[in-house]
């Protein structure tokens, strides 16, 4: 099956105003989305300077539209807005705005996919201009550039393969895998996760060092955050929270007194955080939704300029 | 300069040194540590192994190797428990585009270690279903509350015999109409990306998370809630789950008493075949060491500062 079979053989989707069902004109579409879409960048790039802002809000405002109507329009609690038929004109209208999240919320996908697309030509333009130029460090540029166009041929060589060509499911096996397999999987898992992991790990140096030299206790608030990080360090070493708790235990059948049972490390620890710990999170987390509530109505109603330069 | 001193200015690379050591030392002798696992483990364990033989389950896996001490075990540990469930499960990634890769791998590692030991053999579009990456988090966690059918229309699967299925004709999904027939929700992830399934779908499936321990603290607000039904942290959260799949929650029993011991629920049982105890027993020895090691930094660190001040006041 090569690509173009491949879309092809899409099924049949549910139809709404908001989506048809491409069936065997799939083709069609897609080029007419090609063409639709190559045309809308031509007329965005010819749009005055002192108006590109107006364009940006305005496609922000109505990609936000759809989620801020379905959240407030008022609708029945177990709606189903594929299955169900609306009773009236209100139920109508809150279909058709509900029925607008789905198809919104795959252009936002496929937008996010361009982003990459956008971030990937950023980075070859500016390490491209690096090397031409000969600028400082051009070299790791170039080793960037290197990697980026092995691993990208590599990756696609081997999904090629996997997708289209392999009819058996036999890549599957490590034993059947050609070369370009093996080097996928070298790139992939051998290098480049690996670094990943490398990269990641040299934080518990940073901690360590961090320790040793900056954890000073120089006040009641550092004796405080000490003593509560303690016990929560301690209760993660199972053995001695396993130890420490016996010994509660033989204590408490001694003394016959069960009040002892909350000096237990994870009983304790438990308390700091559920007493201490959750709340405080919650309080950040309730100022941290307050501010992205502000800064999303901003960006929404194109009260934020920052960021957005014509 | 007396020894406080030198103390306070020990060379770095010194620290780093003691700390490979240490580290190294503990991952050659995987210990079985006794231990009591967290409410939060309990609750996850018990949630998942509540689930009827054949559920069907959403696995959203947003962590790559930079966390894989700790997101690999989870992820194994998860897939070990939904084979033995004979579990039905989707997986895609919301959060970071290498993570469906690293999935696959792990996965396909599972598959393999089941079938050397005789289990059945887990088989793409059949048992589970690989959707990949979903590059826009929060539009895809809101599309699916509103329309699963629609959110991964025309997406295809793998067939055992190497052919393609649509996803919505396969044994995983065909009975599957909208997420309230999606039986739980699990996000193992390194990030924020179970904030945004939270607020998204919390509300219409039920969810469980496995998180590393930087996330952990963040998603415990919405544990306390009932938000999310149960949460493993870290490498605790990983060991914790292994020594449940071992010890089951009031099952097991030692001299009379019980293993794993929790008054939330009734008997749950242990996993009572193929691999348990894996990689967090294998790393939580070095957890104890490098903890250990951590916290004798900062008493001493405090020591020689304290000391190296009296010093200095007594020579004034």
């Amino acid at each position: 099956m090569n690509l173009m079979q491949y879309m092809l053989a899409q099924q049949a989707i549910e139809e709404t105003f908001w989506r048809k069902a491409p069936g065997q004109g799939l083709i069609l579409w897609v080029v007419i989305g090609l063409a639709l879409g190559t045309g809308l960048c031509f007329l965005l790039s010819t749009v005055p300077t002192n108006l590109r802002k107006k364009v940006i809000f305005t496609f922000t405002f109505l990609a936000g539209l759809p989620y801020v109507l379905a959240f407030l329009w008022p609708r029945p609690i177990s709606a189903d807005f594929t299955n169900d038929i609306p009773r009236n004109k209100g139920e109508e209208i809150g279909f058709f705005i509900n029925q607008a999240v789905e198809p919104v919320g795959t252009l936002t996908n496929i937008l996010g996919g361009f982003l990459l697309g956008v971030g990937i030509f950023s980075l070859v333009r500016v390490h491209s201009i690096r090397i031409k130029r000969r600028q400082e460090n051009w070299g790791y540029s170039l080793v960037l550039l290197a990697s980026f166009a092995i691993m990208t041929v590599v990756g696609f060589w081997d999904w090629r393969l996997r997708a289209f060509v392999d009819q058996t499911g036999a890549l599957n096996v490590r034993d059947n895998w050609q070369p370009v397999n093996y080097a996928q999987d070298l790139l992939f898992e051998g290098i480049y996760q690996q670094m990943d992991s490398a990269m990641f790990s040299m934080i518990a140096f940073f901690i360590l060092s961090a320790a040793y030299r900056a954890f000073r206790i120089r006040s009641v608030e550092a004796t405080v955050m000490m003593a509560s990080a303690l016990i929560l360090m301690l209760n993660l070493m199972g053995a001695l929270t396993y130890a420490w708790g016996e010994g509660i235990n033989n204590l408490v059948v001694q003394t016959g007194n069960p009040f002892l049972m909350n000096f237990k490390l994870n009983v304790f620890a438990d308390w700091l955080r559920s007493t201490m710990q959750i709340p405080a999170i919650r309080a950040i987390d309730f100022g941290v939704g307050l501010g992205a509530l502000a800064m999303g109505l901003r960006l929404w109603l194109g009260l934020e300029k920052g960021g957005v330069t014509a | 300069m007396t020894i406080w001193e030198k103390m306070q200015k020990v060379d770095r690379r010194i620290l780093y040194a003691i700390l490979v050591v240490c580290v190294c030392v503990g991952l050659f002798f995987p210990t079985t540590i006794p231990t009591d696992p967290d409410p939060s483990s309990k609750s996850f364990y018990a949630e998942v192994m509540k689930l009827e033989k054949g559920s069907t389950v959403i696995i959203q896996t947003d962590w790559t190797n930079s966390t894989r001490g700790e997101s690999m075990g989870h992820f194994e540990n998860l897939m070990r428990l939904m084979m033995h469930g004979d579990h039905k499960f989707v997986f895609y990634s919301a959060a970071d585009p290498a993570a469906p890769q690293v999935a696959r791998t792990v996965l396909a590692r599972i598959v393999a270690e089941r079938k050397g030991q005789g289990l059945r053999e887990y088989k793409v579009g059949e048992d589970y279903i690989d959707l990949g990456f979903f590059p826009n988090a929060e539009a895809t966690n809101t599309t699916m509350g509103s329309n699963l059918r629609s959110v991964w229309a025309n997406r295809k699967s793998k067939t055992p015999t190497g052919g393609e299925v649509d996803v919505w004709q396969t044994p995983v999904l065909k009975d599957v109409k909208n997420i309230g027939d999606i039986d739980m929700m699990i996000v193992v992830t390194a990030s924020a990306s179970i904030d945004v399934a939270i607020q998204r779908l919390a509300q219409k499936v039920p969810i469980t998370a496995m998180v590393t321990g930087v996330t952990g603290p963040g998603v415990l607000p919405f544990y306390q809630s009932g938000q999310v039904k149960g949460l493993a942290i870290g490498l605790k959260g990983v060991y914790d789950v292994e020594y449940m799949m071992v010890n089951g929650i009031n099952d097991v029993e030692v001299e009379g008493q019980k293993v794993v011991e929790w008054d939330k629920v009734g008997k749950v049982d242990r996993v009572s075949e193929g691999t348990t105890f894996s990689r967090g027993r294998a790393y939580y020895g070095t957890l104890h060491v490098a903890l250990v090691l951590l916290i004798l930094a900062v008493i001493m660190g405090n020591v020689a500062m304290f000391a190296s001040r009296r010093r200095k006041g007594d020579a004034v």
